[in-house]
């Protein structure tokens, strides 16, 4: 990395937080802390609930799902748009007429203070240790970029974003938002250009999505019903509906995004947007690693992308192991290269012979790489068990610092960077802003002053922030980190819908019945997770519908609705 | 709640609420036919 990256690179980050600062000074309550005054108009909030889902996870992860396993992420986000549409109609206008704080402060009215205790503890849980995955992102990057110690990599940055987290609260992340997302766009641009002009001279635009097609990388859609995999059509619109009606209609920080609109409408208007460019700007950020994939058709691709294995392993007593593997996939990348070659020729005449028996020439040498890259890992595990092989998250990286001109890498990084602080101040911001409302303004101080509310949710943007570095020192030991992170979603997020379904639409349950529904909900979802091999998102929809079911079967088994809930409704 | 009502009636573009939620769905189903055709075309 140059001196000019790094100039790019602080430069950018540093305008960044000034700008968060000036944005978030002067808030006296908890009101302006929260919910930024109200104030927000609909293209910050879309902006800001882009940039709260899009994390740095989403831009070093998702290329590199393309480039391992293809296009076919871009599915998990087809229900997404279905759900900004039904929490338009119903969840925006109900929030903004009650004016609550956090999505659970709901509940309480509807279904007593247990069921909303219940949900905001398990929004807690999940958000928190989602938070600690955004930290160890950018972590990563340096680990690779300078060889530093991971674990040591993701306190100093955790503490960095803790600082610049805990100072601006709801107006800082959301007009920070706005900036980064701009940024973050403009790098992937970038870097997609990049891969286009870096192909070998002759190779055209055309021709690398046709070799990324004939080698499985742009399969976007699959309309096969298998419930054991992961990403079908079906299993994301309708997995994917569940999993963004409760992500977007219940997790505190996505919620607070667009509690901040002035009106109805504008909060309105900013979840439809996304659900019209999300999905559009999934599909780009896969198909620069389809890109990137294609690439490295033409260049030989590192055994190895992660740096610090690779020099582990070579400093270790498996090094002539590890030296006659990559003499192997090297003999292979250039088998590879002269095959791709013949494969684009032959795709230019349009002989279907010849297509036929490149394609198989070109797949056999991707085979013979997979094995070999297996075999690596399995070195790699050998010589330390707790070796970190998941391709995925590195591949997109090592493209940008090997291959971007001197600035574009700084910026690019700024730009990865910037995404995961973001990310990460709305989870410290929603994680504190629940822990203060829900449970200490609720049980501990109901009646304290402003300041004292502003001071506490501080001090729990800290401590939620050093329970995320905790768990950012064993994020490595997750696999793909954007699969990760949906996984973990998954485990909760189709219960606390249950509960909000009921609550919305179940007008004769009542708090005791939803709350052991929920708790029925969230077993089911366990034991899925466990001893089965459903798909993740499939969790989203049973955690709901066994959530919902219990819950009207044990109200049809009470003998009356509890008191304190008919008062409280 | 009478501001609310109103913000509710007329969004900012689109005529109605009804038209825009259409067009995310309409939207939605042109980017699935597109990819469609995309996964196919290059298959």
């Amino acid at each position: 990395m140059s001196k000019f990256d790094w100039v790019v690179l602080v430069a950018t980050l540093a305008f960044i937080v000034a700008y968060g600062v000036w944005k978030g000074r002067r808030q006296r309550d908890l009101h302006a802390y929260i919910h930024a005054g109200r104030q927000m108009q609909w293209y910050t909030i879309a902006l800001s609930i882009m940039a709260t889902q899009a994390s740095a996870i989403t831009f070093l992860s998702t290329p590199g799902q393309a480039y391992t396993d293809g296009m076919r992420f871009v599915q998990f986000y087809l229900g997404l748009p279905v759900a900004m549409v039904i929490l338009s109609i119903t969840a925006v206008p109900l929030y903004h007429r009650l004016k609550v704080y956090t999505a659970y402060e709901y509940l309480e009215g509807r279904f007593g203070v247990g069921t909303r205790t219940l949900t905001a503890t398990l929004f807690l849980i999940q958000r928190g240790l989602s938070t600690g995955i955004t930290i160890y992102a950018p972590s990563l990057i340096l680990s690779v970029l300078l060889g530093w110690n991971i674990y040591v990599t993701n306190l100093v940055i955790g503490l960095l974003v803790i600082a610049y987290t805990t100072t601006g609260g709801t107006k800082a992340v959301s007009w920070t938002h706005m900036h980064q997302m701009i940024i973050i766009l403009g790098g992937m641009a970038v870097a997609l250009i990049v891969a286009i002009r870096s192909l070998p001279s002759g190779i055209t635009f055309l021709d690398a999505v046709h070799v990324a097609g004939r080698l499985g990388r742009l399969n976007a859609v699959d309309f096969s019903f298998d419930l054991t995999t992961n990403y079908t059509f079906w299993s994301g619109l309708i997995g994917g509906c569940f999993l963004a009606l409760s992500y977007f209609g219940t997790d505190q920080s996505q919620v607070q995004r667009y509690l901040t609109g002035e009106t109805t409408a504008q909060s309105r208007l900013g979840l439809l947007f996304n659900g019209l460019v999300k999905v559009p700007m999934q599909f780009f950020i896969l198909f620069v690693g389809a890109m990137v994939f294609v690439f490295y058709q033409f260049v030989t691709p590192p055994l190895v992308f992660n740096t610090v294995e690779r020099m582990k392993i070579q400093h270790s007593r498996f090094a002539p192991d590890y030296a006659r593997l990559e003499a192997a996939h090297q003999q292979n990348a250039t088998a590879k290269q002269a095959e791709v070659h013949t494969l684009v020729a032959a795709m230019r005449t349009n002989d279907a012979a010849r297509i036929a028996s490149a394609t198989d020439a070109v797949r056999g040498a991707q085979e013979r790489e997979t094995a070999t890259r297996k075999l690596t890992a399995d070195l790699l595990k050998t010589n330390d068990p707790k070796a970190d092989t998941t391709e995925t998250n590195y591949v997109f990286l090592t493209f940008v610092i090997r291959f971007l001109p001197a600035g574009l890498v700084g910026l690019v990084l700024a730009a990865i960077f910037c995404a995961s602080m973001s990310s990460t101040a709305s989870g410290l911001n929603s994680l504190a802003s629940t822990s203060v409302v829900d449970l200490y303004r609720r049980f501990v101080a109901p009646n304290a002053s402003e300041h004292e509310y502003i001071r506490v949710s501080r001090a729990m943007s800290l401590l939620w922030g050093l329970f995320a570095i905790g768990f950012a020192e064993f994020a490595n030991r997750l696999g793909s980190l954007i699969e990760a992170v949906n996984k973990l979603g998954s485990l909760f997020y189709g219960t606390i819908l249950g509960i909000f379904l009921l609550a919305f639409y179940v007008k004769e349950v009542g708090g005791t019945a939803a709350f052991i529904g929920a708790i029925v909900g969230e077993a089911a979802v366990v034991w899925c997770s466990l001893f089965t091999n459903l798909g993740y998102l499939w969790w989203n929809v049973i955690g709901c519908v066994v959530g919902i079911a219990a819950a009207i079967v044990v109200e049809k088994m009470l003998p009356a609705r509890e008191a304190e809930v008919e008062i409280a409704t | 709640m009478s501001d609310q009502q109103n913000d509710d009636d007329l969004p900012p573009v689109g005529r109605s609420w009804r038209n825009l939620y259409l067009a995310v769905l309409v939207n939605l189903a042109v980017l699935i036919v597109l990819f469609y055709a995309f996964t196919k075309a290059f298959q």
